[in-house]
């Protein structure tokens, strides 16, 4: 593993590099990035052990331009637009692939996430090297978000950082979103995840399975987990019996880094659950069985919040004007999760207040 | 050995006394008839409930059983799992009367005593012993809990399959809210499923084929539930849809249970084990006992209940049961009361 400082870093060693089948990390308009050769299989396999992904989570990749990704993907009317609008910048779209990149790129139906960063170093890698290359965030899968180096590298195993062939440090990143990821290839176009790019006013994303609904519970909490230990972080969610406010929960914990398994707190009223090592602390609350909001002070809500917890609380609807009322105190994220149109469908919207 | 046994864990404010494992007096003050005015269980409202009633039900069980405190030899009190602030009250009791009367506490498990329930005896049996029943399997069926262990002995359980979302019992009372029958729900929702038709609406089976992971799963049958329900509220719901939609529910919640037994059974049947135990609230349930009689006859294996409806649900003489077999199994352990905390969070394997 190599670390050069991206001042002293020559675009051709890049390219060397991941011609010959290896995996850089490197600074985008985002965050840090794993990079590999997009069409070459034995790379794309040592991310997928890098990253520590499970078999079938495709990955989008970084093109330099239109008439490149076009070499790659199926560009309809919609896509298009959003090319010529959007891009390069922080977003993603996916679109009906050509299978002309390696196995486990494309997503399992075929459809391809092309993204062209807004940044110029990893636009002339791409220009030199000629063909698109993965453009994954460097983290391990439900790892801290990478937006420097030591967050990548702590939280990898010794395994996991003999993968890495070169690493290109441009110190700390603003701490910007990942990109939006949108899927053009529905008959509706679907927001998968919610960076900076915005189609409507409110946030909003569309779940396909529960993995998905898992995944964003993750996006979330990395997007907040900086606040842990100076304000409580309270997910507050809001949605129909079986929408999955549990499995949102389950993905929050599994990001958390909480290896128990989450059950339903309806019976109990509450269930606290602790990661390992003991960093963070979930306390998971049902207020099904609850009629007003007062009864959420019975199980100590107020001191729950000046202890700094993370919290998670399902049918929040019902004592909202209690949670409210820690908004100073705490940050709360209201979490919408309803039914889609189609079975496994679901829609979800988040705000702060 | 006589016990007074507390049990605040959730709803039910109980206490009881037992002798060895015999049931002498069990009383039980449900809120559930207060709870039913606000539609769910209040918790600064349970707390007080169990502090203003405590006494008074402490007092009608030694009364109940014509005895009293200067007789009792211990007291047994369930720590966990459960609410905390509602197990706070039974265990300061607990506390003070130990203190008061110099006796020995001890914690007990909630789960466990589900657990053991079937132990309970009705009258004094000198010949009782309990140990011919081990090793065996023991199911636990509850609003809190769905489990499914193997009991090498008392105290010494093997986890086999526990749910991975939400609880049966819950999943019942659930299913009745969305039916409109109330809350908990779980007794009205058997009394509208004897009088549907079995399988009248195509509900999935949870993890069907998928037995072999040895999970119990109810939220992806409780939103085809919801999806049903809001379709058959369009066209107007009646008294037959509802009985027919509550049948072929619970038909199918059982089923799961039956099928992940079942796959376990038919590849792990362990040898000199003959009978299985099954405790919890969803316990009382006629057509899941029935369901399992059917699938134990096929593996020769016997069902133990408990003998009386009191000892299903939540209630404190399971606890004084379990406490006495606990102590005489166990080396006598010394609990010291300033150690003997709520545990909300406990789990059938944890040390108390």
């Amino acid at each position: 593993m190599n670390i050069v400082k991206i001042k002293d870093v020559k675009n051709e060693l890049v390219v060397e590099v991941l011609q010959k089948g290896g995996l850089v990390i490197m600074p985008t308009e985002t965050l840090y990035g794993a990079f590999v050769d997009a069409t070459n299989p034995q790379a794309v396999e040592k991310l997928t052990k890098y990253k520590a992904r499970p078999f079938g989570k495709p990955y989008s990749v970084a093109v330099l331009d239109q008439k490149m990704a076009e070499e790659y993907v199926k560009l309809n009317e919609i896509a298009k637009n959003l090319y010529k609008n959007f891009l390069p910048g922080p977003l993603t779209v996916v679109s009906q692939g050509k299978h002309r990149v390696a196995i486990g790129v494309e997503s399992e139906t075929g459809t391809l996430g092309i993204r062209i960063p807004d940044y110029t170093f990893v636009l002339d890698i791409v220009k030199k090297f000629g063909k698109p290359i993965t453009a994954t965030s460097a983290n391990a899968n439900c790892k801290k978000r990478p937006y420097k180096i030591s967050d990548i590298l702590d939280n990898l195993s010794e395994r996991q950082k003999s993968l890495i062939d070169l690493i290109v440090d441009a110190g700390e990143l603003p701490r910007n979103e990942p990109s939006t990821v949108i899927d053009t290839t529905l008959d509706d176009v679907a927001i998968l995840r919610q960076g900076v790019v915005k189609l409507n006013s409110e946030n909003f994303i569309l779940s396909m399975s529960s993995e998905n609904t898992q995944n964003f519970a993750k996006e979330l909490w990395q997007k907040y987990e900086i606040h842990t230990g100076s304000r409580a972080i309270v997910f507050a969610l809001d949605g129909p019996m079986g929408a999955g406010k549990t499995v949102f929960t389950k993905g929050l914990a599994k990001a958390m880094g909480i290896k128990e398994e989450i059950t339903s707190p309806t019976y109990d009223l509450e269930h606290s659950y602790n990661t390992l090592p003991n960093t963070y602390y979930l306390i998971h609350i049902d207020a099904w069985r609850m009629e007003n909001s007062k009864e959420l002070q019975g199980i100590n809500f107020a001191k729950k919040i000046t202890d700094k917890s993370i919290i998670a609380i399902e049918w929040a609807d019902r004592v909202s004007d209690e949670i409210r009322k820690y908004s100073e105190d705490a940050i709360i994220v209201w979490v919408k999760i309803n039914y889609g149109k189609k079975e496994n469908e679901r829609n979800l919207t988040w705000d702060i207040v | 050995m006589k016990i007074l046994a507390i049990d605040t864990s959730c709803d039910e404010t109980a206490a009881a006394v037992t002798e060895n494992e015999t049931v002498v007096s069990n009383v039980i003050w449900s809120q559930a008839s207060l709870h039913a005015k606000f539609g769910g269980v209040v918790p600064s409202l349970a707390q007080r409930q169990h502090e203003e009633r405590i006494d008074w039900v402490i007092n009608r069980a030694l009364k109940n059983a014509k005895t009293q405190m200067i007789n009792v030899d211990a007291i047994a009190v369930t720590v966990g799992p459960g609410l905390g602030i509602a197990l706070g009250v039974g265990i300061n009791k607990a506390k003070d009367l130990a203190k008061k009367y110099k006796l020995l506490i001890i914690p007990i498990n909630h789960v466990e005593s589900h657990l053991l329930s079937p132990l309970a005896q009705s009258k004094t049996n000198t010949n009782f012993s309990h140990n011919k029943y081990f090793p065996a399997y023991g199911l636990v069926v509850s609003g809190g809990n769905t489990l499914f262990v193997y009991i090498k002995g008392v105290g010494e359980y093997e986890v086999l399959a526990q749910t991975v979302d939400d609880a049966l019992g819950e999943a019942l009372d659930k299913a009745a809210r969305m039916l409109g029958l109330g809350y908990p729900g779980g007794a009205v929702l058997e009394k509208f499923a004897k009088q549907g038709k079995a399988n009248s609406y195509p509900l999935p089976i949870p993890m069907i084929g998928q037995e072999k992971r040895m999970e119990f799963s109810y939220s992806g049958l409780k939103t085809a539930l919801w999806r049903l329900v809001e379709k058959e509220k369009q066209e107007g719901l009646n008294k037959e849809i509802i009985a027919n939609l509550a049948t072929s529910y619970q038909n199918v919640a059982f089923e799961h249970i039956i099928r992940v037994l079942n796959y376990y059974l038919s590849h792990n049947l362990l040898p000199n084990t003959n009978y299985l135990f099954l405790g919890g609230g969803v316990g009382a349930n006629t057509l899941l006992r029935k369901k399992l009689r059917v699938l134990l006859k096929s593996y020769n294996l016997k069902l133990i209940t408990p003998y009386s409806k009191r000892l299903y649900g939540d209630n404190a003489a399971m606890v004084g049961v379990s406490a006495y077999l606990k102590n005489k199994n166990t080396k006598v352990i010394n609990y010291k009361i300033e150690e003997i905390d709520r545990k909300p969070d406990l789990n059938i394997n944890q040390d108390i």
